[in-house]
């Protein structure tokens, strides 16, 4: 990608048409509640560069959650445009969402998510079951993914014998062993104490100096903070579009 | 996912589950198990009443007395005093008749040799009944003409009646026992026959002249039935029709007169034997059929219940890229498999059950290649069955919904 290693390209004020890594336009989401309709999301625009660090902030209700789902192409909006590298999304198969999340889209959530039973490393190959990459291949690459994080000697832990940081870590790990171009977190300090939540931060943040582009939904100050580009959220909308004057 | 994949992922999870896995293929286990000892069991049988059949001879023909009357009711086969020693003496006339032995059973009459006893069927009849029933004799003599015509208080047992008087054919033959307070001779004991079924043992039973049975035990000459031997088993229909014409001519039976005896060749015997025995075959592979339905039923409902635990799994695997495919090969190769390891072990243990089981019910049961096919092959359909649907459900879940769950 252009923009990789480049802060430069990653924090310009205005998104040239063509680079974006995501395009979201007058998105909408409304959930039925009975006989009438509730909007989650009403309309939310902007578009996301290769390379650039985002939180997305809002407080409960303010429809984040929704806009995580929808940029992780778990839910389909009501209304609206999501091109994800100049592809329109919204009206793909099932399938072709599946594989798409399977590429492009590392997803680190708040509860780890991670399968007991399953050894870190077999949990971290998990992605690239699916992608059909061989086994000896898939351990390979969980092995360097784990190594990555820094559990190069946690590969056959079960997730229970693991902390809360290390876990998060092997999700990170898993997020990150397809390769994929987009980090998306969801509150991924919600469970952690402060000293682990603080190298769960410097572990995204490494990632995201080494390239990759990071979107976080949290309502934690520190991780805006760290953030080069804040986007709040409420009532559905996006009301502040943030810029950091000084990259991290 | 590719199948090697989802086989992987399924015997990790159910390895995980031990406890669980067991429990769930134990119905599987026990409706494979029985299915390979039912049917085993009912083929033992079936063998079993056709080598006994078969054994009599094809060559043999049976006339049993009708059904007498008391009032309205008709009473069993060979309870009419229709058929009398001279019908047997016609009979035997007939062409193409080798050998007729006329018989009187006299059921449940105690035999006492010394200290023990035992009780069994005693039967009247002539020398003939050696030719006609196959009999070969291991020790002494059958019975003779002249012990017949004469009337003799003397015997020929089987070889079990002789077992079970706690004696050998060596020291029996020529002592005396008592058949129900009358003494007899012992003057022979028979080879063995085998094929003993449940109640009925080919080999225990006395012989003893039909005069003699005759005049101390029914007080009457007439017969329970005739025991016909022809010498070419491919005439046996048209023998049939000149015995079954001479009988209603001595019998006085008119044109539309109903025959008042009954005539079998061993293929009726035959044909009637493997009805019975096809029905006792349905009804056990049904009783099979249903332990293995319950089986079913037992790994679907597991199945439904592993997939409400494990939601938020599913939830994250779809993240991660799973299809729905994906979801629902991961389910049913876990139900399958599971049904599948049952289905094995309930093989293994049906196969090792067999033979005691067949044992304590009397029945030589073999376990057969067809048997265990079909086992397995009922057990691959229960178990895609009942995890079709679990698997539908896990499948068809949302991933918001499903990441959500708690």
């Amino acid at each position: 990608m252009a923009a990789a290693g480049s802060e430069a390209a990653a924090v310009s004020p205005v998104a040239e048409p063509g680079t974006a890594l995501m395009e979201i336009e007058n998105l909408t989401r409304a959930y039925r509640m009975g006989e009438v309709d509730v909007w989650a999301l009403r309309g939310v625009s902007f578009a996301i560069h290769p390379g650039e660090n985002v939180a997305i902030m809002g407080p409960s209700g303010s429809g984040k959650s929704t806009l995580l789902h929808l940029l992780g192409l778990l839910d389909r909006p009501t209304s609206g445009s999501y091109r994800f590298a100049g592809v329109e999304t919204s009206t793909l198969s099932d399938d072709s969402q599946a594989r798409l999340r399977n590429k492009v889209i590392g997803f680190v959530f708040q509860s780890f998510n991670l399968v007991s039973g399953e050894s870190a490393l077999e949990n971290v190959a998990s992605p690239l079951v699916y992608a059909g990459v061989k086994r000896r291949e898939r351990l390979d690459r969980a092995r360097v993914a784990l190594e990555r994080v820094g559990l190069g000697d946690r590969l056959g832990h079960d997730p229970s014998q693991l902390s809360g940081g290390q876990r998060q870590r092997v999700a990170v790990a898993r997020a990150l062993v397809t390769n994929p171009p987009l980090l998306l977190a969801d509150e991924p300090t919600g469970n952690l104490d402060s000293a682990a939540s603080a190298d769960i931060l410097a572990l995204l943040e490494g990632l995201h100096a080494s390239g990759l582009t990071v979107v976080t939904i949290t309502h934690d100050v520190d991780i805006a903070a760290k953030a080069q580009r804040v986007l709040h959220i409420a009532d559905g909308l996006v009301v502040g579009d943030e810029r950091a004057r000084v990259s991290a | 996912m590719s199948f090697t994949e989802a086989l992987r992922l399924a015997v990790r999870r159910l390895r995980t589950n031990r406890l669980r896995t067991a429990l769930t293929a134990l119905g599987v286990i026990i409706g494979v198990g029985s299915l390979v000892v039912l049917l085993a069991i009912g083929q033992g049988t079936k063998d079993q009443l056709t080598a006994r059949i078969a054994g009599l001879g094809t060559n043999l023909l049976s006339i049993t007395a009708g059904s007498s009357f008391t009032g309205r009711v008709r009473g069993a086969a060979g309870t009419a005093s229709t058929l009398t020693v001279g019908d047997a003496t016609a009979v035997a006339a007939v062409s193409g008749v080798t050998a007729v032995a006329p018989e009187m059973p006299v059921s449940n009459v105690v035999v006492v040799d010394g200290r023990t006893n035992t009780t069994t069927t005693l039967t009247g009849t002539t020398p003939a009944e050696a030719t006609v029933r196959n009999y070969q004799v291991q020790y002494g003599t059958f019975l003779t003409q002249m012990e017949t015509d004469k009337s003799l208080r003397v015997a020929v047992l089987g070889p079990a009646t002789v077992t079970a008087l706690g004696a050998t054919p060596a020291t029996i033959v020529g002592s005396t026992v008592d058949v129900s307070g009358i003494p007899f001779r012992v003057v022979g004991v028979t080879q063995p026959k085998g094929g003993a079924t449940g109640f009925n043992n080919p080999d225990d039973f006395v012989y003893a002249p039909i005069t003699a049975v005759q005049t101390l035990f029914t007080g009457a000459t007439t017969l329970r039935s005739v025991a016909v031997s022809v010498s070419d088993p491919t005439q046996i229909p048209y023998v049939s029709s000149a015995i079954t014409s001479t009988l209603r001519y001595r019998h006085g039976l008119s044109g539309s007169a109903t025959d008042d005896f009954s005539l079998a060749s061993q293929d009726q015997l035959l044909a009637v034997a493997g009805q019975q025995s096809a029905t006792l075959q349905r009804f056990l592979i049904g009783i099979a059929a249903i332990a293995m339905v319950m089986g079913g039923i037992g790994i679907a409902n597991t199945m439904l219940v592993s997939v409400r635990e494990r939601v938020h799994e599913i939830g994250t695997r779809k993240a991660i890229g799973a299809r729905r495919r994906d979801i629902g090969r991961q389910f049913l190769v876990e139900a399958v498999i599971v049904t599948l390891g049952g289905a094995l072990v309930g093989i293994v243990l049906g196969a090792a059950a067999t033979v005691p089981v067949g044992h304590a019910v009397n029945v030589t049961a073999v376990p057969s290649l067809a048997a265990i096919a079909l086992a397995f092959a009922s057990a691959l359909v229960v178990g895609v069955i009942a995890g079709y649907w679990p698997a539908q459900q896990a499948s068809r879940l949302d991933p918001v919904e499903a990441l959500r769950y708690e």
